[in-house]
């Protein structure tokens, strides 16, 4: 019994002992919060991470799908917004908010940690700050634009905090933005100053063209609009100028990430993870698309003015319905695909460069396959797309196979700046030919217009319908037609009835047989703020809902 | 005083025999021997008495006895007798040396052996909820995964699978769902538990001699932190005392027929159903009457889910051998497995696709003086071969193509997918690659035990396992006609990943029995366990195609690649015990506790004691009873109450705030340059006042024996509280910015029950059995957090909940109410706003009664956890002939399916109609199952299959002819003049019929685990086959 004793006692001491030290086990590959923010390259990992959580390329691209721009087959909640049956629980709603407020959070958890790093100077601080402010307010920004009256999270909040802080009105909300934009200008270089490996990071110029855009969408503050725009224009905060070849900005690869154009975009890396790949649903099925995920509307491809400076519904312009796309805007054929399209591979691994033949029956394999071809419209094939029409903007002959891309995508560019300066003078009443020659028809001259009724200023017409078209196709698929349709209170117009495709239904009782895409319905009284999220609706006490959710 | 070891009501006076003895020394005749059970186990404790005196005496631990027989008795009888053993009497004649096997008593299961933790128990004694499944159970079926063979074998032991592909897992489940999280149950095979309940997967079912399945909190409390969703204990074959060698081989090899229950309709009907859908949208019909007057003169194509499916066989050959002499016994053994995929192809190179499995086993024991040593070394190898792209993707593209496409053009070229054209599965399954897992396991059990006393032995193990896990996977390019191409992107990864987990014990077993009738038995013990895990990944994209090495443009993928940095590690250190006593057997009470620490938690937090109290009254013992002996020849009562934990919910670190830093989160410069990209960082939330969840439950059961034990069975009932759930709380929202960490703050109440009836019939010649078993159990969520009363979760068209009150995600959406069947109806019935609907539409119930329908009409509309699960085996043997039937179901259980398996051209990427959805509605057909058809888009199909309701609910209920075994043994006559001791062939099938009202998909499929977590994907329906195997099997002893 002693020996058990002994032995017993000498077994429970050993596993006792080695117990202790076994039950404190620290994970072999993370930092605490002791140790991180002292390291430096910490601090710049945790900004990298603030820039990455700026938006998703499916966030760039999906508002296009609720514009009269575009139409998606696929996705359930584009299909719910654009008919107009939306509501609180609509995902695309929650998912959107929760990004928001995940990216503010970082910022806010950045802000409030970074001076606990002793190593970095204090310029250099401010300015990292100073950046991260920035991503800040470009979230503030979209969370009022699309839902109105939000919290304003300027801390990194406990959850207690989340669960009743109340929604500050969209007014206060922009007066936030617009004072931080203030604020940090002074701390950011000009893009002028950004060293060559610093391009992509928040600059002035940012910081002035988000302040731009804010003020536009206000309505009344064109005057500052202006004031902003021509801070931009004369290069005293950077210099910015259009790039010679508008269908190069987005599908070729060099300029794409290298131009005077681009003010500041999402920054992708090829061959990296730092991708991304939504083309692959964009462009025909026969060049190596897999869905026919957006498709660009015939309402779009109307908007396309002629080579003579003539819409296609003016008499004399030319445009034959029979042959619609010859003679027309070149920045269509950089945007569009249509039927007959002759794609332009670019050496590129997805697909070959051939021609795309869309019009059902037309191509030549259908003979001896005895289907439709891989591109041709079909009713009702996700394959294919559901209007006739594929996009062709941002097309990169270099991406990886699934189109797999490193392209920018464009936040702000210059040619916006030239937009909103157009529109800012023309709605005080300040448009004329010196101006429109540094805005429209600079732009006009870019795309490759030579007529001088296209690129001089025009005598007679409609100056706010020729500015609004003139932004659409310019910035086509770069997501801001949903919020200019919203901000000029048109949405309910243009988004009410069919949203059409090219003329192949088969059907010329209907609308003339171009294809009805899809019946759309647009509440003004509802749909111009989205839902709160439902989810968050219960769980903090002090959020309401918007009007008619 | 010395008392007898493990004694019974024919208990003996050992010292007053010893002392008489003494008196007679000189003309004593001595008699040693053995006693042994029928297995060849010594049996320790049996009275030896010379018939008609009170001489006598008892085996020792190892079963041997010496007797003095004084002379004048050296011609009488032994009498040998012991507790569930029925009494031998043998003649001592001229013999010296008498070696005896005793014989159970069949009228005393209740006293058989069972493995319980940390030892065994005798039946009897046994007062919680645990079930026994013995090897024949287990070995006699096909299949390779012994959790198959468990399947419908122990009521309330939930067994489902996801997928029948070889060599998938499935999941397990013990009494219901009664946390949010995990609910695997522990695993321990030999004493050693497992990392994860999958490891069985790995074992060969050949090699298993008994498996224990303890369900209650008195069974499992000696678990403690790790036996809330009870514990699953194996234990491997091993050799006997005194046995001779004996070589056993058994095969079986068979076929398994792949059972494809969707069949397409005609191409032509296809074409007319779109256009009664596009019509019905208010859209032109796209094919003419000439088009489709072509597409029936075009016939059926091979595009199907039969065409890329072949009759693969699947084979099991196993040899063991056994033995042992007076001081050691082994068992040895090798296996086989091969289970082929029904899938034709081999991905482009080497074996065609399937699952081969190889054990080798040695168990070996010696017994030297008062130590007795066991040492257990397993050795597994894996290998599972499957395609690059996804089962669920291949059934998808072969069901989605209209039935007049060709997988391949008269000269063998791949043709698109003219739904999706990267996808031409027939091409896929023959060169686009495979994802190969390879997967090896050394299993170690070295363990001691010492005899201290008679009544005390201390045992020490030390065991665990080695296992390295490795994937090699490869996508090569396969190029289509006219255009497509799948996997140019050439990915090629290889991953490894290396796991050990050591378990040291040391436990002490003491049984006494004092004044006769009073037994005590007590364990203590001590337990520490060290688990870790890393591993590596190399992916590439852009590999060489043909040997998927680096190449020019090959480019490394940094975010998928990793080191053997991080490591999985944690540790529990325990103490436990069990206290039991009993009177004669009668009346048994025993306490189990264990204390555990874990690594997972913060001190402070980590520490938890975990006591149950168990006890049992075998009524028919009493004196009252025994006018009814004759016919209730056993009735026992038992209750058991305990508290016992779950710390699997939580993960190794989460109590810590960490941050970590990751590759190319963004990029800077200005050049289309790699070099450019920068790394980021991020953090994981933390929570460092989470502990483990606790359940504590009440059980009651009652043990029955009928007409001489013809009759047995068992009924149990339980009440289990979890509470310190863990989970993510749900009062928290989004505008936090990030999820919250976890923390102990849901509960959940479960309560079931189980029976468990056999009925052995024996005429002379003939024996038959008939067991059966069923069981139910029904959760209730009694808090999510705080005062959080439910959240949904969007499943695609319906929605999941978890509501205070209701069972564990439960789908909730509208009911329907029929059909609008004229516009009457269409203009006086509430609708949802928005929805615009027309004669053929479903209406949905305005269970508010407000004239409108929307969210406040949902309910809740189907409960996908199986009830009244139960299992039926009917034996006969006759005439060297044997039968085993065996069929298993589920009495009750909803399942949602969607996608293009159930709604007709489902979006647009289903282009085809089924024979099982002909069943829509028309003005000919007003009482139909599925809603008129429309297009995706059209405000009819918004209302019918985009609104979620139990449009999707189908009724998975089914019982199905799991097995059945046809075996015929030799004459031994006949074989021992060759050699061979027992010879039996045999004829196998499985799956062979299924009863059920869902037809188009094998109704065991769930999209769930068996936690039923409620961010599983939807189920579409598109479960790897259901395989009909047919077998035949040889079994052969020499």
């Amino acid at each position: 019994m002693k020996f058990f004793k002994k032995l017993f006692i000498v077994s429970l001491a050993a596993i006792a002992s080695s117990g202790c030290r076994k039950l404190n086990i620290a994970p072999t590959d993370s930092y605490s919060e002791l140790d991180f923010w002292t390291t430096s390259a910490n601090v710049y990992n945790a900004l990298n991470n603030n820039y990455s959580l700026i938006l998703t390329s499916g966030m760039y691209f999906n508002p296009e799908g609720m514009s009269d721009n575009a139409y998606s087959q696929s996705n359930s909640d584009l299909l719910l917004i654009g008919s107009g049956t939306a509501n609180a629980q609509t995902a695309e709603f929650a998912n959107d908010w929760a990004y928001y407020y995940k990216t503010i959070k970082s910022c806010n958890e950045f802000l409030a940690n970074i001076d606990k790093n002793k190593t970095l100077d204090a310029a250099t601080l401010t300015r990292l700050k100073a950046e991260t402010r920035f991503i800040r307010a470009y979230e503030d920004f979209n969370l009022t634009k699309w839902y109105g009256d939000v919290p304003l999270v300027n801390d990194d909040i406990t959850e207690d905090e989340a669960k009743v802080i109340p929604r500050t009105p969209k007014a206060d909300v922009v007066n936030f933005i617009l004072s931080e934009l203030t604020a940090i200008i002074p701390s950011l270089p000009t893009q002028d100053q950004l060293a060559l490996s610093e391009n992509g990071r928040v600059t002035k110029g940012a910081a002035l063209a988000l302040e731009a855009r804010v003020l536009l969408y206000q309505g009344n503050k064109m005057a500052d609009v202006v004031t902003v725009c021509e801070s931009l224009m004369n290069s005293q905060n950077g210099t910015y100028s259009l790039s010679p070849n508008y269908a190069n900005l987005f599908s070729d690869p060099s300029t794409n990430k290298n131009n005077p154009e681009t003010i500041f975009a999402l920054q992708y890396v090829p061959t990296t993870t730092r991708t991304w790949s939504d083309f692959w649903d964009f462009c025909p099925n026969s060049v190596g698309g897999r869905t026919s995920a957006l498709a660009p509307t015939q309402e779009l491809v109307n908007d396309y003015i002629m080579l003579n400076g003539d819409t296609i519904t003016q008499s004399g312009s030319g445009y034959d319905p029979t042959n619609p796309y010859v003679n027309r805007d070149p920045r269509l054929s950089a945007t569009v695909v249509y039927d007959k399209y002759y794609w332009n591979n670019g050496n590129g691994i997805n697909g070959t460069s051939k021609t795309i033949y869309i019009k059902p029956g037309s191509d030549p394999t259908d003979a001896t396959t005895g289907q439709a071809g891989p591109d041709e419209y079909v009713a009702d094939r996700e394959s294919s797309s559901p209007t006739g029409y594929y996009w062709r903007k941002y097309f990169d002959p270099s991406a990886q196979a699934n189109f797999v891309s490193g392209d920018n995508l464009y936040l702000f560019r210059y040619a916006e700046i030239l937009l909103d300066y157009a529109e800012a003078k023309n709605s005080l009443g300040q448009m004329n030919a010196t101006i429109w020659n540094e805005t429209i028809g600079a732009l006009r001259i870019r795309a490759g217009f030579t007529d001088p009724n296209a690129t001089g200023y025009p005598a007679s017409g409609d100056m706010t319908s020729i500015i609004r078209r003139e932004r659409r196709v310019e910035l086509a698929l770069e997501g801001l037609r949903t919020d200019d349709i919203r901000r000029w209170k048109t949405a309910q117009v243009v988004l009410n009835g069919y949203a059409h495709g090219a003329q192949f239904s088969g059907d010329p009782t209907t609308d003339n047989g171009f294809i009805r895409a899809q019946k759309r319905s647009f509440n003004p009284n509802r749909d111009y703020l989205w839902a709160i999220p439902s989810g968050d609706l219960g769980l903090d006490k002090n959020l309401t809902q918007n009007p008619g959710y | 005083m010395v008392f007898a070891f493990l004694s019974g009501s024919t208990f003996i006076n050992v010292r007053a025999a010893a002392i008489t003895a003494k008196h007679v020394i000189a003309k004593d005749v001595v008699i040693t021997g053995r006693v042994n059970d029928d297995q060849g186990q010594p049996l320790p404790g049996v009275s030896i008495s010379i018939t008609g005196t009170s001489f006598g005496t008892m085996t020792d631990l190892n079963g041997n006895y010496k007797l003095n027989v004084p002379e004048a008795n050296a011609k009488g009888t032994l009498s040998f007798s012991f507790v569930g053993f029925a009494k031998e009497e043998v003649a001592i004649g001229e013999k010296t040396i008498i070696n005896i096997a005793l014989k159970p008593d069949n009228s005393k299961v209740l006293n058989e052996v069972v493995v319980v933790g940390y030892g065994t128990q005798r039946r009897s004694t046994i007062n919680g909820a645990v079930n026994v499944v013995g090897a024949k159970d287990i070995g006699d079926k096909p299949v390779l995964n012994p959790l198959q063979a468990l399947q419908g074998e122990s009521p309330n032991l939930i067994i489902q699978q996801s997928t029948l592909d070889p060599g998938s897992n499935v999941s397990v489940n013990i009494r219901g769902v009664a946390t949010l999280n995990n609910n695997d149950p522990l695993l321990v095979i030999d004493g050693i538990s497992a990392q994860s309940i999958n490891e069985l997967n790995l074992l060969n079912p050949n090699d298993i001699a008994s498996v224990t399945v303890l369900k209650d909190a008195g069974s499992a409390a000696i678990y403690g932190s790790r036996g809330a969703n009870g514990v699953i204990l194996v234990t491997t074959k091993s050799g006997k005392l005194n046995q001779k060698a004996s070589i056993s081989y058994d095969g079986t090899y068979g076929l398994q027929v792949p059972d494809v229950l969707v069949k397409k309709v005609s191409a032509s009907d296809n074409a007319y159903y779109k256009n009664e859908a596009l019509v019905n949208s208010g859209l032109p019909p796209a094919y003419t009457p000439e088009q489709i007057q072509q597409l029936a003169a075009q016939g059926k194509g091979t595009w199907d889910i039969n065409h890329l499916l072949y009759n693969a066989p699947q084979q099991s050959q196993n040899v063991s051998l056994t033995g042992g002499s007076d001081k050691s016994y082994y068992f040895i053994s090798g296996g086989y497995q091969n289970q082929m995929s029904n899938f034709i192809g081999n991905g482009g190179s080497g074996d065609k696709f399937g699952y081969q499995k190889y054990n080798l086993r040695l168990n070996e024991t010696a017994i030297v003086g008062i130590f007795k040593l066991n040492a257990i070394l397993e050795y597994t190898k894996s290998r599972n071969k499957t395609n690059s792209v996804g089962d669920n993707n291949i059934v998808a593209d072969a069901d989605r193509v209209p039935a007049n496409y060709n997988w391949q053009d008269a000269n063998g070229n791949y043709l698109t997918n003219p739904v999706a054209s990267q996808y031409n599965e027939y091409g896929v399954l023959e060169q686009g690659g495979y994802n190969q897992a390879d997967n090896d396991r050394v299993f170690g059990n070295l363990n001691g035990t010492v005899n201290i006393t008679k009544d005390l032995k201390l045992t020490g193990v030390f065991g665990g396992t080695i296992e390295n896990d490795g994937n090699f996977f490869r996508r090569t390019q396969v190029n289509y006609l006219p255009a497509g191409v799948y996997g140019n992107d050439l990915t090629t990864y290889d991953n490894n990943s290396k796991s050990n987990s050591f378990n040291t014990q040391v436990f002490a077993n003491y049984n006494k029995t004092i004044a006769k009738d009073h037994n005590l038995g007590v364990t203590l013990g001590v337990s520490s366990e060290i688990n870790s895990q890393n591993g590596f990944q190399l992916q590439k994209t852009l590999t060489d195609p043909t040997f998927g090495n680096a190449t020019t443009g090959t480019l490394i993928d940094a975010t998928n690649s990793y080191n053997s940095i991080t490591v999985q590690a944690n540790s529990l250190q325990s103490v436990f015990g069990r206290i039991n006593y009993d009177y004669k057997n009668r009346y048994s009470v025993d306490f189990v506790f264990r204390d555990d620490a874990s690594s997972k938690f913060a001190q402070g937090h980590r520490n938890g004691f975990f006591p149950s109290v168990n006890t049992g009254w075998l009524v028919s013992d009493e004196s009252f009873m025994q006018p009814i002996k004759n016919v209730l020849d056993n009735l026992k009562l038992r209750a058991t109450y305990g508290v016992v934990g779950n710390n699997q919910s939580a993960g190794n670190y989460t109590y810590q705030t960490t941050y970590f830093n990751y590759p190319a989160a963004y990029g800077f410069g200005n050049t289309a340059n790699a070099t450019s990209v920068v790394g980021g960082a991020g953090t994981n939330l933390s929570n460092p006042l989470l502990t483990w969840e606790k359940a504590a439950t009440f059980n009651v059961g009652i043990n029955f024996g009928l007409f001489n034990d013809k009759l047995t069975g068992t009924f149990d009932y339980f009440n289990k509280v979890t509470s310190n759930i863990q989970a993510t709380p749900l009062d928290v929202p989004s505008i936090f910015g990030a999820t919250p960490p976890q923390a102990n703050v849901a509960k959940v109440r479960d309560q079931g029950w189980e029976l468990e009836l056999t009925y052995t019939l024996k005429t002379p010649g003939v024996t038959q059995s008939f067991s059966g078993n069923i069981a139910n159990t029904k959760n209730t969520i009694l808090a999510l957090t705080g005062n959080a009363q439910q959240i949904t979760y969007n499943e695609d068209v319906y929605q999941l909940i978890d509501a205070v009150g209701h069972p564990i995600t439960q789908y909730y959406g509208y009911e329907t109410n029929g059909f609008y069947q004229n516009q009457a109806q269409v203009n006086s019935y509430p609708k949802i706003a928005g929805n615009v609907v027309g004669v053929g539409d479903l209406k949905f119930k305005d269970l508010n009664g407000d004239g409108v329908i929307d969210a406040k009409d949902k309910t809740f509309i189907g409960d996908p956890f199986p009830h009244y699960t139960f299992g039926f085996t009917y034996r006969i043997s006759v005439a060297g002939f044997d039968l085993s039937a065996f069929i298993q179901g589920v009495g009750k259980r909803d399942e949602f399916l969607r996608g293009e398996l159930v709604e007709p051209f489902h979006y647009n990427y289903g282009a085809t109609v089924y024979e099982h959805q002909l069943d829509f509605w028309t003005p000919e057909n007003t009482d139909a199952r599925f809603p008129r058809l429309a297009t995706i888009g059209s405000a009819s199909n918004t209302n019918n299959w985009r609104t979620g309701s139990n449009l999707y609910d189908f009724n998975a209920a089914y019982a199905r002819l799991k097995n059945v075994n046809i075996g015929y043994t030799l004459p031994k006559s006949m074989t021992t003049k060759i050699g061979i001791q027992r010879l039996r062939v045999s004829l196998v099938g499985q799956n062979l019929l299924t009863l059920t009202k869902l037809k188009f998909i094998d109704p065991e499929t769930s999209e769930f685990g068996n936690d039923e977590n409620p961010t599983s994907a939807s189920n579409s329906a598109r479960a790897y086959l259901l395989p009909v195997y047919y077998g035949v099997g040889v079994d052969m002893t020499l």
